[in-house]
């Protein structure tokens, strides 16, 4: 298999989430990396990145997925989080 | 845009950073302004330090470059005494004390636990004996490597050790390239092993001829834009081009000017030369290189050597695979190369190999590019006594294949970026499959590299077994675990691991070693290689071959050690550190 596409190291937002991918005819279920970073090259998006484990992936090519947030959607999103790990309990 | 990295260089970089550098280490680590410490961190970098990860503020590691790896008589008693003064720290290693240096994967040494206030002495100290930690770190000419016994192998070709060293002295310190836009790795070999690892440097001169005028003149082929990090591996691109010795020290100088003025200032994750070879491509590169840089006329790649390289090829039938054993030198003397398993060895041990190289060498050592150390110059006569040495007992020259095989990082124990733990896991790792696991038959030189993140210190793509750090979960823990890749190295033709199972906890790394070990056993055909079979084997069977598995083996080090302040602390939680710290080690108080 390719390597991974993100890079990993102590400053990755989670080097593991669960994750899965939904399609039409199944659902694909593997540990992940979450990462929210900004790009250094004159930064006009918040990047959301993912990627499923592409050993744990049995139809689904290995991939990354990148969100391209604006600052607004980023806070959107920011606060959509925030307010549904709240209703987790219990809170961590 | 310029990264912010960018903007803090063109405020103040290179030499000059020396004279701020030396007013805090008088003032002491505190004096630095808490808003000011990442940029003078990062500048830091240029004279070799860097500053420890979080828990361990205050502290800095020391990378002290040696050029070719080649440490003259005296210098390496110094490093030893060097360490056993300044490099420890508040709490000792479990497996390694107190006072230890590494010897590094690119021929440097490397101190920690050393501090700020400390470090104008230990320059003073450095530069005595003609060492300098100058550029061993940050976005210049890092240290330049190759083969270890350039100048002394009777395999050589041509003499790399004056191009290597006419390079350092001509380029380190050199105000025209002092600020690269990148970290700049160079590599000089001249044998006909491949013992330089060109193929993973961003500068590659590698033993060539071309017939002129019926005569056959010895030099170099030029590769550019190897490198292992980012996720993004490259073996370095010829750019047809062949120099003579004479040419070599000019051509650097023009190919690093080529990257100053066009490699990326606005992406470090950019910056490297091999996404400049990306974009532009070996010949546009060559004809760049031809009209801007060089007032020569090129001469295209000459005769190589490349088909017989053995250095880490995973051929034991080739050449030197390594440095490790005892070779005979050119001049009739021999060589012993000892193994130093994951490079590590403390200052007393260092010590001693110094005392051992004056006696029975020249007082001599050189450092490899596998973590090992040699002690050149040795008679025939005296090769008995040396070998009788009880330090030989513990970094041997006959070592066994999972000792000699074995890289680690640095690891979660001082390292920002890694996720795991390494030296010490690839310690235990190393034992547990000396005493448990038999190699087939014919397989005499087994290389296990562990890194612990995606920056690939420790060469990981180009091992027989390739681990990288990463997490898992178990029994409902979040645990340290590792990617597994397979069958990565140099040689003839060099390829990257195959990464074959990911998130193994790393309790169960062993028992799949050995699980994949046994399958090569059984399933490998009369004289193949583990190489070879990997290559020719599906990634299906491999990942099943590579079964992780519980067995006696026992890591202590299964939780998050990256949220640890140091993870053999009796109290490892951040709260716990006694970082930042004066100068006597007592804790600065309001400053967290």
């Amino acid at each position: 298999m390719t390597d991974r596409l993100l890079r990993v190291n102590a400053y990755t937002t989670c080097d593991l989430v669960e994750a899965e991918a939904v399609g039409p005819d199944g659902t694909e279920t593997a540990p992940a990396v979450l990462n929210v970073r900004v790009p250094r090259r004159a930064p006009k998006h918040v990047h959301l990145e993912l990627e499923l484990d592409g050993t744990a992936l049995e139809w689904l090519p290995p991939h990354a997925d990148r969100l391209l947030l604006s600052a607004v959607e980023a806070r959107t999103v920011a606060d959509a989080l925030r307010d549904c790990a709240d209703e987790l309990t219990p809170v961590e | 845009m310029v990264t912010e990295v960018e903007r803090w260089k063109t405020e103040v970089y290179g030499a000059e950073i020396r004279e701020q550098l030396e007013t805090f280490a008088a003032a002491g680590w505190a004096s630095i302004p808490a808003d000011e410490r990442d940029a003078w961190f990062e500048r830091f970098k240029w004279w070799g330090l860097y500053h420890q990860r979080a828990g361990q503020e205050s502290y800095f590691m020391l990378r002290i470059g040696t050029p070719n790896g080649v440490l003259a008589p005296g210098q390496t008693a110094l490093l030893a005494e060097i360490a056993d003064t300044y490099a420890r720290g508040p709490v000792s290693n479990p497996t390694f004390g107190d006072a230890y240096l590494d010897w590094t994967t690119r021929q440097s040494v490397q101190l920690h636990w050393i501090r700020l206030e400390d470090v104008p002495a230990i320059f003073e100290r450095l530069e005595a004996a003609g060492l300098s930690a100058q550029q061993a770190c940050g976005d210049s000419w890092r240290n330049i490597v190759g083969c270890p016994v350039a100048g002394k192998d009777r395999h050589e070709y041509v003499d790399a050790l004056p191009v290597a060293e006419g390079l350092h002295a001509t380029y380190k310190g050199n105000e025209a390239h002092a600020n690269l836009p990148r970290k700049w790795k160079v590599s000089v070999t001249g044998c006909r092993e491949g013992c330089g690892q060109g193929d993973i440097n961003d500068l590659a001169f590698e033993p060539a001829y071309v017939e002129r005028g019926g005569e056959r003149v010895r030099g170099f082929n030029l590769r550019v834009g190897g490198g292992l990090a980012r996720n993004a591996p490259r073996f370095a691109t010829d750019i047809d081009v062949f120099v003579t010795p004479e040419e070599a020290i000019a051509v650097g100088g023009a190919i690093s000017a080529l990257f100053r003025d066009h490699g990326d200032r606005e992406d470090r994750y950019s910056a490297r030369i091999k996404f400049l070879m990306d974009e532009w491509g070996p010949e546009r590169f060559r004809r760049v290189l031809q009209r801007d840089y060089v007032d020569w006329e090129l001469q295209p790649a000459g005769t190589d050597f490349r088909a017989e390289y053995s250095y880490n090829a995973g051929d034991a039938d080739g050449g030197h695979n390594d440095h490790v054993g005892v070779h005979p030198q050119r001049d009739g003397r021999y060589y012993v190369g000892l193994n130093v398993l994951v490079g590590r060895m403390g200052a007393a041990d260092a010590a001693e190999l110094a005392r051992l190289a004056d006696r029975y060498g020249s007082g001599e050592v050189r450092i490899t590019q596998r973590q090992n150390v040699i002690i050149t110059d040795v008679p025939e006569d005296a090769l008995d006594g040396l070998l009788a040495a009880p330090l030989l007992e513990h970094y041997a020259p006959d070592p066994h294949p999972f000792m000699r095989g074995s890289i680690a990082c640095t690891g979660t124990e001082f390292c920002s970026l890694s996720i795991v733990e390494t030296k010490n896991r690839q310690v235990r790792y190393a034992r547990w499959l000396k005493e448990h696991v038999t190699l087939p038959d014919g397989v005499d030189e087994f290389h296990i590299h562990l890194s612990g993140c995606t920056a690939s210190c420790a060469q990981p793509q180009i091992a027989d077994v390739s681990l990288r750090g990463m997490k898992t979960r178990k029994d409902g823990e979040a645990v340290e675990a590792l990617d597994i890749g397979l069958g990565g190295g140099l040689g003839a033709e060099p390829q990257f691991a195959t990464w074959v199972r990911q998130r193994v906890p790393v309790d169960e790394v062993p028992g799949a070693i050995r699980n994949l070990l046994a399958g090569y056993d059984a399933h490998s055909r009369e004289g193949e290689t583990f190489r070879a079979f990997v290559s020719r084997t599906d990634e299906e069977t491999l990942a099943s071959l590579l079964e992780p598995e519980e067995t006696s083996y026992t890591d202590p080090m299964m939780h998050n050690t990256k949220l640890t302040w140091y993870p053999y602390a009796a109290d490892d939680a951040l709260a716990a550190s006694p970082a930042p710290a004066h100068a006597d080690g007592s804790p600065i108080e309001g400053d967290d």
